[in-house]
Order: C-alpha cells, then structure tokens, then sequence
C-alpha cells in the first residue's frame, strides 16, 4: 500500500509515465462505473455552486471531468 | 399429435439463457461450429446494448453451425441476475466473477468478442461494440458459415 | 388427444406474446435528465436568489452525446458598494445614477441596483475520435439586463494504460458585454459627477490541462492546471471607493472603483474519492489559485457520503476557502493621499475566508433516479477592524461578515 501512495504523489507531481504502474484491468471497473464514483459526479451542485463562489469570491473554476468511470469501447 | 404439442411447447418456452460457473465452460466441445464468444459486464453500457443484436444473432443463424458463449464478468452475482432479469438473454452465460478467463485472454477492454471458426481458430477480435458496427460483424460472421 | 379450436388458439396466442416480449429493445432509455431549484439567502437583507436549473444528456449511441443546460437566475436585494459607514444618515445617489438612496448611521452602504434576472443556455457534444480518443465541442450564452456574455470551449481526451489514465486538454474562450444602467463609469471619478461610457466589454481565454488517474479498484484522483487571460473592463461599474477626511475619517466623496485591463491567472486542482468496502464515498479536493493582482486562494473541499438501505443516503460537506486581497484592495482612500491608478473596496477581492457547512440527503433508486435535498450554510469573514481604520472607522465594521443559507432540492432521472 505505501509503495503504492509513493507513485502516487510522484504521479501528481510528474504526472506522466509514473501512473503506468496503477490502475485496474478492463473487467474490474464496476465501482468506477457508479454514477457517484465519477469524477463529476454531482454536476449540477458543482454548477450552482460554481455561481455562487464566483459571485462572492475572487476564485472560480479549475476542475475538470474526464476519466474514470466505466472505461468502455 | 405428438409432434405438434412438442412443436408448441417449444414456441410457448422461449429460450431462455442457462448460467453456468466458468468452471464449467469447454470450448473444445463446440468445435466444429462457429463460436461468438463475448465478455461482457452489467455495469457495462455498450454490453447492454450490444444484448437485442446478440439475442437476434441466435435466432437468425442456424444452432448446428453456430453458437453465442458469453462471459459474465460481475464481481456481484446479485448485479448480474438483476440485469438479466430487466435483459433476459438466449444465449448461454458463464461467470466468471473473479475474471480468472479474462485474465488468460489477456483483455484490454470492455467488452471484448472473440470470433472462432469451426476449428476452433480465433479469426477475429472486436474491443468494444458499436452500433454502427453491426453490418460488418454479421458479415464477418456469415464469411466463416 | 384432441385440443379444442379456442385452447388451440388460446396457446397460439400466448407463444405470440412471449415472443414479442422476448426483448429487441434493450431497455435503455436514450436522455439523463437533471433538474434542481437553488435557494440563497444572505442573513440581513442582503442577496436573495432563486436559481431553477435543468440539463439533459442523450445518448447518440456508440459513446457520442449531445447535452444541454437552461439557468433561470432570479436576484434580488442588495450588496455592500465598498463605500464606508459613516456616524451620519447619509443620502446619495444610486451609483447607476437611477435615484437615490439613505443610509442610516453606522450601516453599510449597499446598493440594489442589480435586481437581476439572469438566463444562461449551453450545448456541449462529445464524440469519440477513435477508442482512446475524445473531443467535446461546447458553446454557453447568457444575458440579463446590463450583461450578456457568449462563449465557445472546446475538450480533447486521450486515454493510455487501458484507460486507466485519462489525459485532457481543453479551451474556453468567453467575450462579457458590459452595458451597465446608467453607464460604464469612468474609474476613480467621483460618484457624484456621474462621468460616464456607454458599454464596454472584455475578453477571457482559459486553458485547461489535467491527468486523471485510476488508483485501484475503488479509487482515482484528478490535478488539473488551469491558466486564465482576461482583458478588458474588469471593473465592477456599481462599486465605490469612499474618500475619507483624514482627521475624522468621515467619508467626504465617492469615486467609483477601478481594476486594471487584464488578469492573469493560475491554478492547481486535485481532487481524490475513494469508495470503502461499504460502499461508503469520501471525495477530497483541493485547490490553489494565483494571479497578478495578488491574490492568492485556497480551497479546500470534503464531502463523505454515507449509504443506507434502500439507497438512502447522507452526505455531510465542508469547504474552506481563504485568500489574500488584491494589490490594489483598500478599505477607502484618504484625502491627502494621491488616487491610486488602481483601487477596489469590493469586499470579494479583500483578505478573507470563508466556510460552507452542511449536508445532503436523498434517495437512489435501481432504475437511476435521484431526488436530493441540501441544505448548507456559507459564512465569509474578513478584517473588520483593520490597522489602518481612524477616527469614526475604527467604531464601524470594515468588513460585514456575510452569512448565507443555501437550499437545494434536486431529481435527477431517465427518460
């Protein structure tokens, strides 16, 4: 498990070829494929909430949304 | 008489798919017909919807020529039995939950079908299923018939 | 044996049926729907907004789709203008000139000019380029009565390590028309002259890069990095700098705030969820923001979702938020100082932070239909007595806390 979290954070600094090593096989994805196990899984509190902050704070975006889930065809 | 109460009787029993544990699944004894073999999942949309094409498949082409095996890869039975419930299939279903097979064929994606010919040669492989795939997987089919 | 011509037919009948039940449609249905109605409410009579909100998803086949989102934005009462309190009723004009207003001794000044309604529309299509490839073409309109913006984004998605890795790139390009009551005010003008421009505008490009990647079985993670370019009238034309005499620090004038022409931003996103073996769901992110006006944000958010039968479940949520006023932030500008070239008393670009608490609740069921309810608070602070407050400042609150309550109820299902 530590060796795992290791490629972790060296993948978030990285980013690149460091991520070869985690993942899960085609077959073993059906947790993933939840709606609530995507990474946008509540688009529309990520929206209204978006609005909100945006018109109240200095900040506003930086997500995104692709990846993860089913990983079908 | 006797033929024709056999005749209903086989007309009023759709086909309805058997599930067998993986353990069970010999391929080796469908040698000498063409076998569409299918991996496929619940949680999987295009398996969902690759099922209606599969279903027709059996009763278009002939069973002494040709066959569906599929391979159910659910982690959760429960999930499993509750798609085939809403999607019921006629066609024969092994699973295999902890994808020890899916493992040997060394699958990149979901879902897989492998097409095998009489000899029990793989001739081809599809990762995915596309709708608009469709003409050229029953060509490919009807090549090896 | 003999059967009778009606059981004959009866039978017939019945294989017929079960033939045809036999399924040739699967029974998938082709949209997603989400639908929602936000409630906010700030405490003190400040902003009320009613925000009814609906989006679909249809499946086109073969992993391509085409969605679309309608925003109904209603708004009303009134927000701080930046101008100071003061020990004296004060009455001045509106800063959109549109009549005037009273402020009553030691209350902030707000201004409810804005008494707004807001309608945004998108479209976004998703095809696939080949199996391991993706793009998204997206266009989002909106407009109320004194703004209307209009923008175009465009997703690339590529996928390596049989999916497990998922790399994005992606480009927002936004043009805001800006025709505010009364007229784009000249900046650092005072109020009362009323010195005006027609419209103005302004023009923001996004850029988008992000790695999401798959962990285990029942967990992923997300960094982003996005860059922000805008140019253009970044003022807010309703907000004032109040002048302060410098003995008393009475307020002696108002000029309406100034921003510089562009902005340049940075940020890193990561965002984690894990699923535990009890299909419980903790989702983690956090994100770093910084620009050229010196600000520099982070925001922090955690949500814990707890499941029970029947697909009931509780979803308590925290989020931190702090950052570092601008460069050109001030509370309100002496009289013997020179104006600045640059200066906003707008308390979003202040030195503050902010909370949101709450939970949601709801159900799911087999077929993917949700209802939900949250309901959370959101509680901003900053410095209300700062070390450069004088004479009557130092009895007045610099820096209002805003409180705010916020309802959502939400159904989401197939069709």
């Amino acid at each position: 498990m530590t060796v795992k979290y290791h490629w972790l954070i060296l993948c978030a600094i990285l980013g690149a070829s460091g991520c070869s090593s985690l993942g899960v096989k085609p077959w073993e994805r059906y947790e993933l494929a939840r709606d609530d196990m995507l990474m946008d899984s509540d688009p529309v509190d990520l929206a209204l909430d978006e609005h909100i902050y945006f018109s109240k704070e200095a900040s506003s975006g930086g997500q995104g949304f692709a990846g993860g889930g089913c990983g079908c065809n | 008489m006797k033929k024709f109460l056999l005749l209903l009787l086989l007309v009023i029993s759709p086909v309805k798919a058997e599930i067998y544990d993986i353990s069970q699944l010999d391929l080796k004894s469908h040698q000498g017909k063409v076998v569409y073999l299918d991996f496929w999942a619940s949680w999987c949309k295009p398996c969902r919807k690759s099922f209606p094409w599969m279903n027709s498949l059996v009763t278009r082409y002939p069973a002494d020529r040709f066959t569906i095996i599929t391979i159910n890869l659910d982690a959760e039975t429960e999930a499993m039995n509750h798609f085939l419930g809403k999607v019921p299939a006629n066609f024969d279903i092994y699973h295999d939950p902890s994808g020890k097979i899916a493992e040997q064929f060394e699958l990149e994606g979901m879902p897989t079908s492998y097409l095998i010919d009489s000899n029990g040669k793989v001739v081809k492989k599809h990762i995915g299923f596309y709708t608009k795939k469709v003409d050229q997987y029953e060509r490919e089919i009807e090549e090896l018939l | 044996m003999q059967l009778g011509k009606k059981k004959i037919a009866g039978l017939l009948s019945a294989a017929t049926c079960s033939l045809l039940a036999n399924p040739v449609q699967a029974e998938e249905h082709d949209w997603d729907i989400d639908s929602a109605v936000l409630y906010y409410s700030e405490d003190d009579d400040r902003v009320d907004a009613f925000e009814p909100v609906i989006s679909g998803k249809k499946d086109l086949g073969d992993e391509e789709s085409l969605s679309f989102k309608l925003v109904l934005d209603n708004l009303t009462g009134a927000s701080a203008t930046g101008a100071v309190p003061s020990t004296q009723v004060k009455t001045s004009t509106r800063p959109s000139g549109n009549g005037t207003y009273t402020v009553d001794p030691n209350d902030t000044p707000l201004d409810d000019t804005f008494k707004d309604t807001r309608v945004a529309f998108g479209m976004t299509w998703e095809k696939p380029i080949d199996r391991n490839n993706r793009r998204t073409l997206g266009f989002n309109v909106s407009g109320e009565y004194d703004f209307a913006s209009a923008s175009a984004n465009a997703l690339w998605a590529h996928d390596t390590n049989q999916k497990n890795t998922t790399y994005t790139a992606g480009i927002n390009v936004e043009y805001d028309y800006i025709d505010p009551v009364g007229g784009a005010p000249e900046g650092l003008t005072s109020m009362d002259a009323q010195d005006k421009n027609d419209t103005d505008d302004r023009t923001i490009v996004d850029l988008l890069f992000g790695i999401t990647q798959v962990i285990d079985k029942t967990s992923l993670f997300q960094v982003n990095l996005s860059l922000s370019e805008s140019s253009g009238y970044l003022t807010d034309p309703y907000k004032l700098v109040s002048i302060v005499d410098n003995t008393t620090g009475e307020p002696v004038d108002q000029l309406f705030e100034n921003r510089p022409d562009s902005r340049s931003r940075q940020s890193l996103f990561g965002k984690y969820k894990k699923m535990f073996a009890n299909k419980d769901i903790f989702t983690a992110s956090y994100r770093y923001m910084t620009d050229d006006w010196g600000i520099d944000s982070s925001t922090f958010d955690f949500t814990y979702r707890f499941k029970f039968n029947k697909g009931y479940f509780i979803q308590p949520h925290l989020r931190w938020y702090t950052q570092t006023e601008a460069d050109f932030y001030t509370y309100f500008l002496r009289e013997d100082e020179r104006v600045p070239g640059d200066a906003s008393a707008d308390y979003r670009l202040g030195d503050m932070d902010a909370t949101t608490y709450g939970f949601k609740f709801g159900r799911e069921f087999n077929d993917r239909h949700v209802w939900s309810v949250r309901l959370e608070r959101y509680e901003q602070s900053g410095d209300s007595s700062p070390s450069e407050a004088f004479g009557q400042l130092d009895q007045q609150d610099l820096y209002p806390d805003i409180k705010a309550t916020i309802v959502q109820l939400s159904y989401s299902f197939q069709w």
